[in-house]
Order: C-alpha cells, then structure tokens, then sequence
C-alpha cells in the first residue's frame, strides 16, 4: 500500500502504536506526517534502507493508513461500491488492489481489500474514506468500523521477507492467501502484499500489542526499519503513483474532475467488464478524452525538483510530479504528468534540472507500466 | 439459462419489445404515448387494477369518479396537448379561466376575475400596486417558462437566456428565484386584502413557509405555467382531472401502446450498466432496451434497481430529506338539492380562504412539527358547479388545506383533528356547513402515498424551485444507466398533471435511438 501526501502543515502529529520502537531505532530522527500520524522518514540512511529492502528485508510502520473492518451480509456489495477491487469475487483469505472512485469515474483514492471471512472484509486504503463509506453503505445491510486506531501494522517487506516472517513464526501459504497466527500470544493476521517489484506481507494486530510483534520481528529475524524516503524510491521504481503527490485527489475548484484511473496509469485496476462498482457507467459510456497522463522517467540528471518542466521534442508541455535518486537505475528517476494528446508521439524528452539544464530523460519501464500495457492489451484483443 | 421456448424453470422471458414504461401516472402515459407514436412497440405495467387509480382516492364511495386531489389545473404541457391531440382524445375544460373569491380572517371577500391583468386594473384599494405586481410576475414567469419544463440541461440554457435578458428583468429574477414571499410582496404592497391574498397563493403548497428564502419562486413557477391556451390561468378540466387521465389513456391507445394493469415491476434488469427490461414480482422478464420510470424516484432506484449498482453519490442526491409539509384533500358531499342555475354562476370560481400572514407563518411552523395548524389556507371547488354532469343528483365540494404536517394525522385522533381544522377553514366562507356533511373522505399525503404505494415524501409539498431543479437534473439522469429515463414525480417542476416530465423522458429516449433502431 502507498502511503498518501503528507500533511506539511501538520503541527502535532499524534503517535503510531509502534511510534515508540520506531522512535527508539531511529538514529536520524527525520520524521514527518502522514494522516495525522508521526511517520519515520528516514531511520538510519535512505541507501542502507533501500538496499536492505533489495537485498534483505525490511519493516515499516504502516499504522498511518486507514484502515476499516466491513461486516454483514452486504459487505462484499458496499465493498464493490467503495472499490473496484473484486470483492465479491474474493475467497476468504484473498486481497485484491483497486480505486476508490468518485461517480464521474475520477480517482478518490487506492484501496486494498482483503476477504477475512465470508462477511467479514478489511479495506486499506491511503488516506481515511468515511464519506465514501457512509455512502456506499446506504440501504445496505453492512457495518463499517474504523479500525484505524485500534489496530497497528508493519509492513515486512524485501527479498527475504517470507523467510523473516518465517523466522518469526508466522508463514504465509500462497501469494495471494492471508493467514493468521498467534506471536507471542498476539492473534496476527498477515496478508500478502507487493510494494512495487518487493513481495512482502502486512501484519494487522492489537494496538496494544504494537510492541511485542516489532520486538519479535526485530530479534528473530535480520529485518531493518525502512522509511518513507526509501520506500518513496522504491515507489518510483514500480511505477506506483502517490495519492495527493502524483495525482490530485480533491476537486481543487468547480469545473474540474478528478483524474481517470487512465490518467494515472492504473487502467488496470479498473476493468470495465468486470463487477460493477461506482463510477464505472460514466467511464464506460461518459469517459473524457484524457487530459493528461503519468509516466516514471529515467533523467540523465543528479537533481531533479518537483514541478520541474519537462520538455516533448523541445517544447515545454509537462511537469515532474516527484523525483528521487535511484541507485539501481543510477539516475534521477521521477514521474511526470504529461498531456493527453502526446500519448504514444513522444519521441525526445528533456526535463530540467534543479541547475535549470535541460537533461535528457526516458520513459522507465515499471512493473505497473507493464501491468496496464499487458491490460490495455487484452482489452484492444477483446475489442477486436 | 433459458430453456428452448425462452424459459427459467417456470418464469417466462419475453422479448420483441422496444420500451418499457413503468407506472400508469400520468406523465407514465405521456412517456408510452410518444414512444408509441414514434414507432417502438411499447408496454406500459401498471401496479393497480386500473390506469391513474393513485389519483382517483378522494372521494367518498359513489361520487363521482373523475373528482381527485388534483382538482384544477395549473398549467397543462402544451406541447403535449398538441403532439398527442389531447382535445381529440376527450381534454375538454368547463371552465377555462376561472375567478377566484379570497375570504380573510374578518370576514372580508375580495373576489377577482380571472384574468388576473384585468383583474388587477379593477383591485380596489391597491389597483395600482397589483398591476404593477402583476405586470412583473407575469414576465417573470412567461421568461422562466422553459426552466420551469424541467428538460434536460434547461439549467445551462436558462443561464443564457439570463445573460442576454433585459437588466432590469434579470436582475428582478435573480431577486426573485431566492427572496422571501413576504419580502417580495412587501416590495409591491401595503397591508391590505391583496397583499394578504397573495401571500395566500405563494404559500399555497408550498414547501416553505412565506418568510423562508426561496419561497416566492414556486408562485412564478404555478404562473408560467400555461393550460386551455392561457398562461397563468386556473382551470377546471370536464370531468375533473380524472377525465384528463382517461384522455391520455385514449391518445397512448391510440398509439397502439399495450397496457398491462395488476403487473407489479419487480426489478428493473441492469446489464452491462444498461436497462434491459423488467421482471415482474411473478418472475416473468420482459425485455426491452428502453426503459421509462415513471414511479418515483425512490422506489425507482433503490426498490427496483438496489443500491449495489447504483453509484454513491448519485444516490445520495436522489434520496429525500423526511418530508415535513403536505396539502391534504377532503372531499365533502353535501345535503340538499343540487346547485340550481342561480347559485352556480356565484359558486363557479376558486375560493380561497387567506389567513393573516403571521397566522400562516405560524400555521407552517406547527405543520413542521406535526401538529395540526388551526389555521389553514383553504381553496375549495365545487365541482357542480362547472360540471353539471360530475354529480348531478347532489352538491359536492373539494377542498384542498395547506399546509398539514405531511406524516402525522395518520391516526384516527390526528385525522379528526385535520378534518375538523380544515372544515373549519370551509366555514370561512360557507357558515354552518359542518351540519349539511352527508359523506366525506379525507386524503393526507400518507394515505396518497399508501394507495400508491410510493414514500410520503413523493407527495410531500415542494421546497424552492432550485431545489426542485437540482432534484430533477439528478432524477432524469438515470445515474448513468443507459437506456433508463426517469420521469416520476421529481422530474417535474410545481405539481398538479402536466405532463412534460413524461415528454422530456420519451423525447430523451428517442434521441438515443440510432438509425437501426438500436437504444445507445
């Protein structure tokens, strides 16, 4: 899961469950916030973050996110209205990624839905939904609770994060099935999960048992604490966008609209001939032409500022959303919002630099990039 | 999985349809009309036994049947009457502009003819101020007209035709779709009979009392409208609005559409994110590409379609805030002879009783706490009186009280209370009439909602035109679903019969029919 913008202005962050041993492994004490929460941005350094999650595994504090208990006979039904994830479709102990949309087909947000049960549902998403969920819940016989506060999460992620779980007494059965065990006394749930290319898990549990699960994670594995910064380059690499970053998740005046699933290059967690969910009649039948899209860059540059001009065969057309330094592409790698009527003619592109060079660049296969490629086309197969 | 003769076990799935028109109501029949003329074979399910039986509940056991709440007319879509021949099909009016006779708190009768331009020249002591009045609102009205139709995307083109309209009348409609009744008619009137009269009219049925912002704009929304030809004027159909029913009924025959009455609908089939027919509570389907809603809106979308495809904030606009208003009917039948020919020339005009502004500001309050006002405002017909033919052996008279809180009164001591406040308000003008009640049948907004089957809300009293618009853009959008138009009661705009909610949906149906026939 991704974690959303973070709140800059953000006077006194409350702490996370595990604030306490994150705060007490953190030797940079660079923090910022994140929905309200303090969130470690950087615990030792970005580079030894990163390359532990490459090489081995890490653990990070996702206590920021929001997280909600769905129950009831409908709850598969309102989850479907929340998020296009396939919740009815789930077998307990599956997740599946989606959207939340707005009805016009915009994105609110991301969501991750997992079935715990036959009615019971977790949904994960980056910033808190309560409105889409009061929503959504309207004349459904389903129950939705906020277990943002009295959960706590770590996210066990890397290489060798299966065997660092394994090494803590939890196993994970498959790739896509949540199991459960008892750690320390503590009842556990793991789901599996991937940020960008890293496989992992999310481990949900009592906030008040916050400590014993890090403490357990800590002695009987070699994991290390990752930060925001680190996971941030991990993102980019993948090709994962950031809520509020990378896209706009709220109408910023009247007239404008949210962008399309398209426009952030996840085409594919909104399939239109799948189950129904909200906003897919006006994707389908009421879609705009796109107006702008994303794309992750590799700039032949050392620094690279948000907002900084990109440049389509000279001409200045679009902006970098974010940017960092990837050690494994040895470059500046950022996305970029381009606009809609340059898609598939773009032959040279430039962004300048934060020196104001103009520094040659190229669009950056990811994991999700190839996702919707491969999505975009079955669909032009099934069209034809 | 259907069987070889189109089978799912014992349910029956049925095909060869073009459209579907769901609800026998009015507007329900201007829809099926149309889209039979146009050429689609269409069918039309009515819940009840009979087609408009809602409308007909009013009155008492053996009265006549063309009497309902319904009983004059504000404005008649004239579009419709034209395109489906209505004055062929049996539109007749006994009275085509009828006077009206005010009654106040001190016994006082201003009595006006019925047009009301004229009439304002003729208005002792404020004649000058009531032309001046008049002569506005008119404007106002004849201007706001194609808003008032409620057809899609009117919101936009209303906004251009504000733009380029006069300034002094712009400006004067932008104060009036939001101004207070009171502050609207203070700006024209001093105290007197007129003013009270008129500040009677903007809070009849209205959803908001006279001192509320946005209370003034139902009144120019009633005067736009247009019926017999004339803008503004006040009607009596013969045979009562019941006759205009069995009209519309005739023109949709005409048209060859098929009617299917004690067919409950079920559900509304969605595939793909379209309509695709209906399935009737025996589980028999019948499938048409296009389908008319013409129920309201929430049985529509949350009975028959479910919230689980409907999208969230759509359905968050659709749904009603719990009605607090409603106009409630009581329909008498009176002791004696029938009306001879001497008294009905007094007796064939609207008569209104218009309590003091403050006794109605009150009267609002109370109703929307669910208690019963002492005071109401009173218009009462009798029928006789235009239509010799509606009950020719008696007297009878309509009575519609406004406002009544639109939930409560639902038990036997509530009722009595009503019955008793508003045949009190009928004593304004008609003394001693309790004593000459031979048989009488009350109708609340829960009862008109129990005959039909449709929420209180659906016939509660509406609140300010722009809300009424805002409702109406959501309602017709259909939430998307393609080949579903919608044209229940929240699609039109005031209330009474007209008949353009049911034009608009057809015509927008039939605009999404391409050239082979095929629904988009």
């Amino acid at each position: 899961m991704i974690f959303p913008v973070d709140d800059i202005v953000a006077e006194r962050p409350a702490p996370t469950p595990l604030y306490a041993a994150a705060a007490s492994v953190s030797t940079a004490n660079l923090w910022t916030s994140i929905n309200g929460f303090a969130a470690a941005r950087v615990y030792d350094s970005v580079e030894a973050e990163y390359r532990a999650a490459k090489e081995g595994a890490v653990i990070a504090d996702f206590g920021p996110l929001s997280r909600y208990a769905v129950r009831g006979e409908s709850a598969a039904v309102l989850l479907s209205r929340v998020a296009t994830a396939p919740a009815l479709s789930l077998s307990p102990g599956e997740s599946a990624r989606g959207l939340i949309l707005d009805d016009e087909g915009g994105v609110i947000d991301l969501a991750e839905v997992s079935r715990l049960a036959d009615e019971l549902f977790l949904l994960t998403t980056p910033s808190p939904q309560p409105r889409a969920l009061q929503l959504a819940a309207r004349g459904l016989d389903a129950q939705v609770e906020d277990i943002s506060r009295t959960v706590a999460a770590i996210g066990v992620l890397g290489a060798n994060a299966n065997e660092a779980l394994a090494a803590s007494g939890l196993k994970i059965p498959g790739d896509h099935v949540a199991a459960s065990a008892v750690l320390r006394g503590v009842e556990t749930a793991a789901r599996p999960m991937q940020f960008g290319a890293l496989p992992g898990a999310e481990l949900v549990f009592p906030a008040e048992d916050a400590l014993t699960i890090w403490e357990r994670l800590m002695r009987r594995s070699s994991v290390k604490p990752i930060g925001l910064d680190a996971m941030e380059v991990l993102r980019i690499e993948s090709g994962a966008p950031r809520p509020g970053a990378d896209f706009i998740t709220r109408v910023p005046r009247r007239g404008a609209r949210r962008p399309l699933p398209s426009e952030i290059g996840l085409p594919h967690l909104a399939p239109l001939d799948g189950g129904w969910f909200n906003g897919r009649r006006s994707l389908r039948f009421a879609a705009p032409a796109p107006d702008h899209y994303l794309v992750t860059l590799a700039i032949d540059a050392d620094h690279v500022l948000p907002g900084a001009p990109v440049a389509l065969g000279g001409k200045a057309d679009g902006r970098v959303t974010l940017a960092v330094w990837s050690p494994a592409v040895r470059r500046v790698i950022a996305f970029a919002s381009l606009p809609g009527a340059t898609a598939g003619k773009i032959r040279e592109i430039s962004v300048v630099d934060d020196g104001g060079e103009a520094r040659r660049a190229r669009i950056l296969d990811t994991a999700e990039s190839r996702l919707a490629a491969a999505f975009q086309q079955s669909q032009a197969q099934a069209t034809d | 999985m259907t069987d070889g003769d189109g089978q799912i076990g014992k349910a029956k799935i049925e095909g060869g349809v073009d459209a579907i028109v769901i609800g026998g109501a009015p507007d329900g029949l201007v829809a099926a009309a149309y889209l039979a003329r146009a050429g689609l074979k269409t069918v039309l399910f009515e819940a009840s036994g009979e087609i408009g039986a809602p409308c007909r509940s009013a009155a008492p056991e053996g009265d006549s049947a063309s009497l309902d709440g319904e009983h004059l007319f504000h404005g008649l879509d004239p579009q419709t009457i034209d395109d489906l021949d209505l004055y062929s099909c049996g539109v007749a009016f006994a009275a085509r502009r009828m006077g009206v006779a005010y009654f106040f708190e001190d016994g006082e009768c201003l009595r006006l003819g019925g047009d009301l331009r004229a009439a304002a020249q003729d208005a002792d002591p404020d004649g000058d101020a009531f032309q001046h009045f008049i002569t506005d609102a008119f404007e106002a009205a004849s201007f706001m007209r194609p808003l008032f139709s409620g057809a899609p995307g009117v919101n936009a083109a209303f906004a251009t035709a504000l733009a380029d309209a006069p300034p002094r009348l712009a400006k004067q409609l932008d104060r009036w779709m939001t101004q207070p009744a009171e502050e609207a008619l203070a700006d024209y009137f001093p105290e007197g009979a007129v003013k009270t009269a008129m500040l009677a009219e903007a809070a009849f049925r209205n959803g908001l009392p006279p001192h509320e912002a946005m209370s003034f704009s139902p009144l120019l929304a009633r005067w736009s409208g247009e019926v017999a030809g004339l803008q503004g004027a006040v009607a009596f159909a013969e045979g009562g609005a019941g006759a205009v029913i069995d009209a519309l009924r005739r023109a949709a025959q005409k048209a060859k559409v098929e009617f299917r009455t004690a067919s409950p609908i079920a559900r509304i089939l969605i595939e793909k994110d379209r309509a695709a027919g209906v399935e009737l509570d025996t589980g028999n389907q019948l499938r048409a590409p296009i389908v008319i809603a013409a129920v309201d809106a929430e049985t529509t979308y949350t009975e028959l379609i479910g919230p689980a495809v409907l999208d969230r904030a759509f359905q968050q606009s659709i749904s009603m805030r719990k009605p607090a208003l409603s106009t409630a009917h009581l329909h008498l039948r009176l002791k004696g002879a029938p009306i001879d020919e001497t008294t009905r020339a007094g007796l064939a005009r609207r008569i209104v009783y218009a309590p003091p502004a403050d006794k109605i500001c009150r009267a609002f309050a109370g109703a929307a706490q669910g208690d019963v006002p002492k005071e109401l405002i009173i218009e009462a017909v009798f029928e006789n009186a235009f239509d010799e033919n509606a009950a020719p052996d008696r007297q009878q008279l309509s009575v519609l009280a406004h406002p009544t809180p639109a939930l409560a009164a639902s038990d036997e001591k509530g009722r009595e209370k009503l019955r008793d406040a508003i045949v009190a308000g009928v004593e304004r003008f008609a003394p001693n009439i309790a004593e000459r009640i031979d048989a009488e049948r009350l109708a609340t907004a829960a009862d008109m909602a129990s005959a039909s089957g449709a929420p209180a809300g659906a016939f509660a009293a509406r609140e300010g035109v722009y809300r009424q618009l805002a409702r109406a853009a959501a309602t017709t959008s259909a939430g998307s679903v393609g080949g579903l138009f919608f044209c229940g009661p929240e699609a039109q705009i005031g209330y009474g019969i007209n008949g353009a909610a049911g034009r608009n949906a057809a015509q927008a149906a039939l605009g999404k029919i391409d050239r082979a026939g095929a629904a988009r």
